[in-house]
């Protein structure tokens, strides 16, 4: 038997995670209140920018911000979230990116890479670059087929 | 008496993802859509196979299209189409996933890549179908094709070996709607990418010609053996510029060296389905006929009133094509 990696694709919108397209995926426990989490939405297509949400501590295991659909809903490590042609980025108070989004556009779809490289408040690597996208490690989803509802456990 | 299919451990319907000059040639597309009404009457799921270097749009298209399966090899070495290599690796995946029917267009690549391959996979190929259909009793895939010449349609059947595998000509079959909201899932098999080292590619540059300016036009003008001349063929250059049309040929007046071999229609060449296409000095034989078979309206004009074009055609002029083509060009530029 060939051994094979599979996920679902989005004929709309795709992330690149693990070497595989994905509608969409999260790292941790986005429903956790506290915790480490990166949540990349799934991009519906009356929507033309994927929303990104995300809980992120520094090496210390300080939280840095809590990211709701591309907004800084707490930034208590002063980061800054500035536009950018194809998407976002964000950038430490020491101007260390610590994370960019850039969206692709095609004739009928889009595909974003997401270039950050996170660790959870146990100072436990979580996402690394990969070739053109992300690799993850620990508790995750990696291929979401509906979007995330926040209030559902 | 027809056979009844035993329990088959082929599964599935396979088309071959030829995504060159996408925009324009949009055969896959063609024959997703086909599949996936084969694939209901075998209560199968219709699967795409890339290779390719940075496929993720085409993925994304196919799965629009209707793919329920996209099934990507995506390596900086399988950039450009390489036969050889392209056969090793797709024969790999077919005889591992053992599809029961395996789809592609009828593109250049397509008439070099699928014979090869049927070959090392030991199974038959029909080739330039005109029609693919599941057997209500048997499953097996009625895959028609015009044969001896031309002159009759055959339609045949792959009995005893698997995958069932046919060519198709592009326009045979319509597209599907583009859906975004479509999901579908995507494998990433791991197999063994080591370029074949016996073919190099040095350099490529595309070609001058027009990619699909024949398949999409909405007025085409044909010209057959029977228009006589060079000079008299460029009589229908003229015709195709008065309605913003294109100029297709029959296989006799591209021997003739009348025109190009680009603007062959027909069996090995290409499938046209405009709104309008008169046809000038072409007999009607099937192998061209099978192109053009998608015309809203056909204009025959041929000085043989016998000749089996007329046949197929909404309006037939009896006479000399010349008189005619030069009397219709000088109206039009009167009128138009």
């Amino acid at each position: 038997m060939i051994k094979h990696r599979e996920s679902l694709i989005s004929a709309y919108h795709n992330y690149l995670v693990n070497n595989m397209l994905s509608p969409g995926f999260f790292v941790g426990d986005p429903h956790s209140q506290d915790d480490f989490y990166f949540l990349a939405d799934i991009m519906l297509p009356e929507e033309a920018i994927p929303p990104i949400s995300a809980r992120l501590f520094d090496r210390q295991g300080l939280l840095l911000l809590e990211l709701k659909r591309n907004n800084l809903a707490e930034n208590p490590g002063h980061c800054t979230l500035e536009t950018t042609p194809g998407g976002f980025r964000i950038v430490c108070r020491s101007d260390e990116l610590l994370l960019e989004v850039n969206t692709q556009r095609f004739a009928n779809g889009y595909l974003t890479r997401i270039k950050t490289q996170l660790y959870d408040g146990s100072n436990i690597l979580r996402i690394e670059p990969l070739h053109e996208g992300v690799q993850v490690y620990g508790q995750a989803c990696l291929a979401l087929d509906a979007p995330f509802e926040f209030h559902k456990r | 008496m027809k056979k009844v299919k035993t329990n088959s451990p082929s599964k599935g319907i396979w088309v071959f993802g030829d995504y060159r000059h996408y925009f324009q040639n949009r055969v896959t597309l063609q024959l997703i859509a086909k599949a996936k009404t084969l694939a209901q009457r075998l209560g199968a799921e219709v699967t795409v196979v890339v290779l390719g270097e940075q496929v993720h749009q085409y993925a994304m298209e196919y799965v629009a299209h209707g793919a329920d399966v996209v099934m990507v090899v995506d390596h900086p070495s399988l950039k450009n189409f390489q036969v050889e290599t392209y056969s090793r690796l797709v024969a790999a995946l077919v005889e591992d996933y053992r599809p029961e029917v395996f789809l592609a267009g009828a593109t250049p690549f397509g008439r070099e890549f699928f014979p090869r391959l049927a070959k090392r996979l030991k199974t038959g190929l029909s080739t330039d179908c005109i029609a693919l259909e599941i057997d209500a009793e048997t499953q097996f895939l009625l895959q028609t094709t015009p044969a001896f010449g031309g002159e009759l349609l055959a339609e045949v059947i792959t009995e005893n070996h698997r995958p069932q595998m046919a060519t198709v000509h592009p326009g045979v079959f319509e597209e599907r709607i583009h859906g975004s909201r479509a999901v579908g899932r995507i494998i990433y098999p791991e197999v063994d990418i080591h370029p074949d080292e016996r073919v190099q590619l040095v350099c490529s540059r595309p070609e001058q010609s027009k990619k699909g300016y024949l398949e999409n036009a909405a007025v085409v003008i044909v010209g057959g053996r029977g228009i006589g001349s060079g000079e008299q063929f460029q009589s229908l250059f003229d015709l195709a510029e008065l309605l913003q049309g294109e100029v297709g040929a029959t296989r006799p007046a591209v021997h003739a060296g009348l025109t190009g071999e680009d603007r062959l229609l027909g069996q090995t060449g290409k499938s046209v389905k405009p709104r309008l296409l008169i046809t000038v000095g072409t007999s009607g034989a099937l192998q061209y006929t099978t192109g053009i078979q998608g015309s809203e309206t056909i204009i025959a004009i041929n000085r043989d009133a016998q000749a089996p074009i007329f046949e197929i055609a909404d309006l037939g002029l009896v006479g000399d094509a010349h008189s005619i083509l030069t009397l219709l060009v000088e109206k039009l530029r009167k009128r138009l």
